[in-house]
């Protein structure tokens, strides 16, 4: 039996502020519920406008991390962007270091975590060593989640090719940017949106009839009128 | 900008065909079939479609470790059963001379055993399958590059990809491998795909990769334009029998052909891309929704119906783009004689030829008898003609004859397999296709021949030249 809503506050909803009283801390609460606007978000860039990106997860979970690395600090999310560059350059380069040694895929893919780990480590030592607050403060996990980034893009590179994979992980890196400006409580925009979401967390449900919606949708991408654009010429 | 929007309904993109399209039409069970390639090989060898010839499988490793290598024959293709995308093939030319561990690739590279087993062990690994999931790694027969499109395709073998939906085939596309595309011909992999005319199976635009128009093969004088598929007929007809095999609704089929077998159907493809409809420059929504509904009795009226709807529309729209008319390789046309005599023939039109002839008796109706009787007083038989000296010898007796003899505004030198001959050259113009056209005709005893004129290329840069026409 929940225990009942004393006051209401302007500031939390209800529901938000009971879930905070069984000493759930407020980060996680707000993480979780963004979490379903990030899906929402993905899925409209995917449906709508055609950026493809690693599937679902992989930009949400990015997203998540940069939100996260950029809580306490924004101008670290300069230096998660740079992690997320370090782990593909070198995934990329391992792929041609380890192409000669024909190892099968899953030790090669060990390796490659092996360097990767070993060179954000590098560039977290540099970033802190710059900077007296230094990027050091960041949590462990939200680097962990962009590390293993890597099976993900080696996997694509293997199946697609390295250029398909190229833009996917672009793809991939704007939607986290995208999703970390509208839902980061270091912007404005964020700010607001979390807000919203703290005061509000029922509206969450309102985005399943637009999951349902973008889920019938058959209409051209934008990318497609792009792609088909000398079609569409011809034939109007 | 409307117009632009409204033609967007006509185009079918990848909401519309997964949601639409694929999702309603191809249940789970019948792509599972599509995507085990060696399990469609033999369903659609029992429902009578050819298809290569498997030579061996693997399924597991210790099948690979034991494996036989010296039973593989001299050439063959390598492929992940359940591949996607072309990926993961591997294409064996034939046995490097003087071993029997080693073997040669289409672009020259040579392959060990060693490294047929490393491919082999990713492919059982999952490394092109989808998620990753084990796989079988098959060996089977290397089809021979028919001659017709020998010119066409760099190393690899071309294709020709149907899409078939309600037993109709709705649109198609020549598939040409590229030095880029390392012999396959996917266009996802960098190949060609050239639109072919539903209703006489003769290619019209072309796309390099997945959107880049071309009008020739990149680097060559080789035009996209023009060609006319081999078997054609056939190719829809097993097309749709493969459709109504498979149980697949909305189904790309893969048609390759072989140099001795013919036709033979490569694979079916659950997921067909859509560059299609670039390469063919209309939309296949507009295609598709024309023949919802209808109800197709038979694998010859499926084949007829597309090629009544979905023919000739593009030769429309390429007289409009191009300026050119598009014309058979037999044409009535009106000649103009010497004092605006109208005569109507039949004429070959030989793009074999670089110059127009007509016949002797021919020229005589239009008026060029003169031309004719003093021609024939030359001795022709005297100058040795060779390669080296015909403009020499052109010139020689144009310096000659040219004031003596009226209306003779040229000599031709043809050499051709029946022999070389020096003709005289009057000017004569010609209507065909509604075009008028100016022209330099030769003169040559044609009577044994079966048309009285041959039209070279030199006078057809107002048309195209449809071969099936």
């Amino acid at each position: 039996m929940a225990s009942p809503c004393i006051y209401n506050s302007k500031e939390v909803s209800c529901l938000v502020q009971h879930i905070m009283e069984q000493s759930v801390p407020v980060e996680t609460v707000t993480i979780l519920l963004l979490f379903p606007i990030i899906a929402t978000l993905v899925v409209l860039l995917r449906q709508v406008i055609g950026m493809h990106a690693f599937g679902i997860y992989t930009p949400s979970i990015i997203a998540i991390a940069f939100i996260a690395i950029g809580q306490n600090n924004p101008s670290n999310i300069k230096h998660a962007v740079t992690v997320y560059l370090v782990v593909l350059i070198v995934g990329m380069l391992m792929r041609y270091a380890l192409k000669k040694l024909r190892l099968l895929y899953l030790p090669r893919v060990a390796i490659t975590i092996t360097v990767v780990t070993l060179s954000v480590l590098a560039v977290l030592t540099f970033a802190g060593s710059l900077s007296r607050v230094g990027f050091a403060g960041a949590d462990l996990f939200p680097i962990l989640i962009i590390i293993t980034l890597v099976e993900k893009f080696v996997s694509v590179q293997i199946e697609k090719g390295s250029r398909a994979a190229i833009i996917l992980a672009a793809e991939t890196l704007i939607i986290a940017l995208v999703g970390y400006l509208l839902l980061s409580t270091s912007t404005a925009i964020g700010t607001k949106v979390t807000d919203f979401i703290l005061r509000y967390p029922y509206a969450i449900l309102m985005l399943i009839p637009f999951h349902v919606f973008l889920g019938k949708w058959t209409g051209l991408r934008a990318a497609e009128y792009i792609r088909f654009h000398e079609v569409l010429k011809k034939i109007r | 900008m409307f117009d632009f929007f409204k033609a967007s309904s006509q185009v079918l993109g990848m909401n519309a065909r997964n949601l639409t399209y694929i999702r309603p039409n191809n249940l789970s069970n019948t792509k599972k079939l599509a995507d085990d390639k060696i399990l469609s090989k033999k369903m659609l060898r029992q429902n009578g479609v050819p298809v290569p010839r498997l030579i061996a499988q693997i399924s597991s490793v210790s099948t690979l470790e034991n494996f036989d290598w010296t039973t593989l024959p001299e050439s063959f293709v390598l492929k992940p059963n359940q591949g996607l995308g072309g990926a993961g093939i591997l294409i064996v030319y034939g046995r490097k001379k003087g071993t029997n561990n080693a073997w040669v690739k289409s672009s020259g590279k040579v392959v060990t055993t060693q490294d047929i087993i490393e491919h082999v062990r990713n492919i059982l690994d999952g490394a092109f399958s989808l998620s990753n999931a084990p796989d079988t790694a098959f060996f089977e027969e290397r089809l021979r590059l028919a001659s017709e499109l020998r010119p066409y395709s760099y190393k690899g073998i071309p294709d020709i990809r149907i899409i078939i939906y309600n037993k109709v085939p709705v649109m198609a596309m020549l598939r040409l491998p590229t030095k880029e595309s390392d012999g396959k011909a996917n266009l996802q992999q960098g190949g060609i795909g050239v639109g072919i005319d539903m209703a006489t199976g003769t290619t019209t635009t072309a796309v390099l990769g997945k959107s880049k128009l071309i009008d020739y093969i990149p680097g060559s004088r080789m035009l996209l334009r023009g060609i006319q598929i081999p078997h054609w007929e056939d190719m829809l007809h097993l097309a749709v029998k493969a459709q109504i095999a498979s149980k697949l609704g909305f189904l790309g089929a893969d048609i390759a052909i072989d140099r001795e077998r013919g036709p033979v159907f490569l694979e079916l493809n659950a997921r067909p891309g859509l560059s299609i409809q670039v390469a063919n420059m209309a939309g296949l929504k507009k295609r598709l929704e024309r023949i919802e509904g209808l109800s197709i009795k038979s694998v010859e009226h499926g084949v007829r119906v597309g090629k009544n709807l979905f023919g000739g529309e593009i030769e429309k729209n390429l007289e409009k783009t191009s300026g050119k008319s598009v014309i058979g390789s037999v044409e009535e046309i009106t000649l103009i004689g010497k004092n605006g005599k109208e005569i109507e023939v039949r004429a070959k039109i030989d793009t074999g030829a670089y110059s127009s002839s007509i016949d002797e008796e021919l020229a005589v109706k239009l008026g060029y008898e003169k031309v004719l009787q003093q021609w024939n007083k030359i001795d022709t038989e005297e100058y040795k003609l060779t390669k080296e000296n015909q403009k020499e010898i052109q010139k020689e007796i144009l310096d000659k004859y040219s004031k003596s003899i009226d209306d003779l505004s040229d000599v031709a030198t043809v050499f051709s397999s029946s022999g070389s001959t020096i003709r005289p050259v009057v000017k004569c113009s010609f209507v065909m296709d509604k075009k008028k056209i100016s022209a330099q005709m030769n003169i040559v005893d044609r009577q044994h021949m079966k048309y009285s004129m041959i039209i070279g290329k030199k006078n057809l840069y107002k048309f195209l030249v449809d071969v099936s026409k």
